[in-house]
């Protein structure tokens, strides 16, 4: 092969009327190689050959591309970098086509043909877009000339300039608005009227949403003759970092070593999410990819389960429990945590797109179930290990395990900061610092992972 | 033996299926043993459970002492004496009729126009939806804006704009808990379904709209109707399993803001009923009734929602 090798891919060469063959493609610049397992060149892949180019998603990051040549043979390739893969191999073939084609364009070019007349979707034209822009910009500089207090009132309004907060809230939305409009290429079957309302409507919405946790944050850095301010204000106007400090001093005075508590949750959040992503994937993958008796039932059991919460299920629990000798030590709340349906359930629907040919050209080169599993199935969704991180983790970080736990020592962060939140008027700030910390963790957690979370959830739905 | 009746060829056909599962059962013993971790734990912590709470649900059991059966007393004792379930009941209704619905909703709605946003403003838009059921204690701050005294924040709002002239307990009088309560479990309604929503979104074939265009399709509700809402079934029906989970097992929010127990237990719900008499006054018996009372609404919940969602778009 001439050249450097630029993108590497494993996977599945299927020719019809020829055995499957595992490997991987090797892209270069200008053509592309399929090495098998033994290393022999089996597809020597030149992009001027490319007739046509296609692509199926089979979930995660792997697909199918078929590639048809000009000579009118095809062949598939299943690879497990394939969206990558098939970027590559679109944006270095030569001859590809400007636009893909849709439905659509291919209706419009038969009508055309007809000589029906077809109406094109509506687009906003260039001056539009440039009005709004100016717009929104003369609004922000009038707002700016005749509302000096507005730069004052985002750093500490209080109470009494409350309606002057709400219009100013609502001339910025209507900025945001025209910035969003000025920006946007406008789709069809959408009012501009609807558009506006909706992009308000959102804003404001958000505002509401947002409003609890700012409030939160910014309680947690009054100092305490704020707290006590009236009327309260929205934000400190010394902030300050003393309650979080002060909530290191309380933490320091604490019988048990507060460093314990931290060891406890990271011990039970760390092996819980573990093990639950290890035993939940491996049923998954069974239930997912093969058909055996009792499979289907077992996962209509588990999707019915998803309905009941914790407390539903406490009393026998606690029973069960006692009778297992765990009460009173980290297994009570790691075991059951292995077993969340939730996990099984995502994981379990986020496998079954991945392509069947990729685990049976693996049986046909020998590798066992376990192997499958480990090397060829796991990598593949890594997406869903997210997931199933981040509501395990949710679930066993605000766990305070009250009740399947008694000896201090082994009590959770959680349950230790609740005791401080607990400790009345004069512990307002830490009590806000305390929700801040607690709070924070999986919030950073989810915005770290927000788009494997949404691929995964994307095959979350249950078909009836 | 000669089988010719009709009959003798069903035995024989569900005998060979029988051995036939059989047989494919014994080839397939690997996929047993990897699910069996997962399918002992979850027989052990959540069948095992249910099993025993409806077991327990027909005796009297404190923990300490045997469980005496004593037949259907626990069921009559619940709906025919007991006046705080009926609360209880009427509460989770209220709820459950209330957020359940809207939440789920609002969670489409939200997510179907934060859909057309572009690509960064929708990823910061998920997380402010999203944040407040993913930082599950974040409800607590909510006790700081509905403080009884001036002090709290909407007490002060109104006081300062002359709408009332004494603060007003929003967490300790009857009239308002319930209110509060709603609104607080709206505001984290955004949860699981709303993410499943986002995502369902994304993953719409886009090359249908344009062709939808075509066919005489002229604003966003006929597209929402015809196009978007049969694409996506399995997710909706997903979104309102788990939005029936989280309205019908509401139960820290009103511990944490209403206080437990709360006045003439107007925030009482039947999961904090449950928690009444399983953690506090160890009457098993009578938990498990209820904890089976429940189960019994939830799946009768889920088997309506399934027959009406699967007349959607059609």
């Amino acid at each position: 092969m001439n050249g450097s090798i630029l993108l590497e891919s494993a996977g599945t060469l299927i020719i019809p009327a020829s055995p499957k063959e595992r490997g991987k493609l090797c892209m270069g610049e200008t053509e592309a190689v399929f090495i098998n397992r033994r290393g022999t060149e089996l597809l020597q892949l030149n992009y001027t050959d490319i007739d046509r180019l296609k692509n199926v998603r089979n979930g995660g990051i792997s697909s199918t591309i078929t590639v048809t040549l000009k000579d009118g043979s095809a062949f598939d390739l299943q690879l497990d970098r394939g969206l990558a893969a098939y970027e590559f191999l679109f944006k270095h073939w030569p001859s590809r086509p400007r636009e893909p084609k849709s439905r659509a364009d291919e209706y419009r070019r038969l009508a055309e043909l007809r000589g029906e007349r077809i109406q094109k979707p509506r687009r906003a034209n260039e001056k539009q877009y440039r009005n709004c822009r100016i717009a929104a910009l003369v609004i922000a500089l009038l707002l700016l000339i005749f509302d000096s207090e507005l730069i004052q009132n985002l750093f500490g309004f209080t109470l009494t300039s409350g309606f002057m907060v709400a219009i100013n809230i609502l001339i910025i939305a209507l900025i945001l608005v025209l910035l969003a409009f000025s920006f946007k290429r406008r789709k069809p079957n959408r009012s501009i009227g609807g558009d506006m309302g909706i992009y308000i409507m959102l804003i404001l919405v958000a505002c509401l949403m947002a409003f609890p946790l700012v409030f939160a944050i910014s309680s947690s850095l009054k100092p305490l003759d704020e707290l006590f301010r009236f009327p309260p204000t929205l934000f400190p106007r010394h902030a300050t970092f003393d309650n979080f400090s002060d909530l290191l001093v309380t933490m320091g005075q604490s019988w048990v070593p507060f460093s314990r508590y931290l060891l406890n949750t990271v011990i039970i959040t760390f092996v819980g999410t573990a093990g639950h992503l290890l035993i939940a994937s491996m049923a998954a993958f069974v239930l997912a990819k093969y058909d055996f008796p009792g499979g289907k039932t077992f996962f209509a059991v588990v999707t019915t389960c998803l309905m009941f919460s914790g407390y539903v299920t406490g009393i026998p629990n606690y029973v069960i429990m006692s009778k297992l000798g765990m009460i009173d030590t980290y297994w009570a709340l790691v075991l059951p945590a292995f077993a969340a349906p939730i996990g099984l359930f995502m994981m379990k629907q986020f496998m079954e797109s991945l392509p069947t040919a990729l685990i049976e050209a693996a049986h046909i080169d020998g590798a066992g179930e376990f192997r499958i599993f480990w090397s060829i199935v796991m990598p593949n969704v890594k997406p869903a290990w997210l997931t199933i991180i981040i509501f395990s983790v949710q679930g066993l970080w605000n766990n305070s395990a009250a009740t399947v736990i008694y000896s201090e020592a082994k009590k959770t962060l959680v349950y230790a900061l609740q005791q401080i939140q607990a400790g009345g008027i004069a512990r307002t700030g830490q009590a806000a610092a305390v929700t801040v910390v607690v709070m924070s963790v999986p919030i950073v957690i989810f915005i770290l992972s927000e788009s494997q979370i949404l691929e995964t959830m994307a095959s979350s739905g249950i078909k009836d | 033996m000669q089988t010719k009746t009709l009959a003798g060829k069903y035995l024989r056909i569900k005998q060979r299926k029988l051995s036939y599962s059989f047989s494919k059962a014994k080839r397939m013993r690997v996929c047993y043993l990897f699910l069996a971790p997962y399918a002992i734990l979850f027989f052990t912590f959540f069948i095992l459970p249910m099993c025993t709470s409806i077991y327990y649900s027909f005796t009297s059991y404190n923990i300490l002492e045997k469980p005496r059966f004593v037949g259907l007393k626990n069921y009559i004792n619940l709906i025919l004496q007991d006046e705080v379930f009926l609360t209880a009941v009427k509460n989770t209704f209220v709820i459950a009729v209330i957020t359940g619905p809207v939440g789920y909703l609002l969670s489409f709605m939200f997510a179907w126009f934060i859909n057309e946003l572009p690509k960064w403003v929708r990823a910061v838009a998920v997380v402010v939806f999203y944040a407040p059921s993913v930082a599950a204690n974040a409800f607590s701050i909510f006790s700081v804006i509905f403080r009884g005294d001036a002090y709290g924040y909407l007490n002060s709002i109104l006081l300062d704009l002359g709408l009332i002239d004494a603060p007003i307990l929003w967490l300790l009088n009857p009239q308002y808990i319930m209110t509060v309560l709603i609104i607080v479990i709206l505001w984290m309604s955004m949860g699981t379904g709303f993410l499943s929503f986002v995502a369902g979104f994304q993953g719409i074939d886009k090359s249908m709209y344009e062709a939808g265009y075509v066919d005489g399709i002229r604003n966003r509700w006929q597209e929402l109707y015809h196009i978007t809402l049969p694409s996506m079934k399995p997710v909706l029906l997903f979104g309102a399993i788990m939005s029936i989970t989280t309205a019908f097992n509401v139960s820290d929010v009103p511990r944490a803001l209403a206080g437990y127990p709360s006045t003439d237990y107007a925030a009482r719900t039947v999961v904090t009923h449950l928690f009444d008499y399983g953690f506090s006054r160890f009457e098993m018996g009578y938990a498990s009734a209820i904890a089976v009372f429940l189960f019994m609404v939830m799946i009768l919940c889920k088997k309506a929602i399934t027959n009406g969602l699967s007349k959607v778009g059609t």
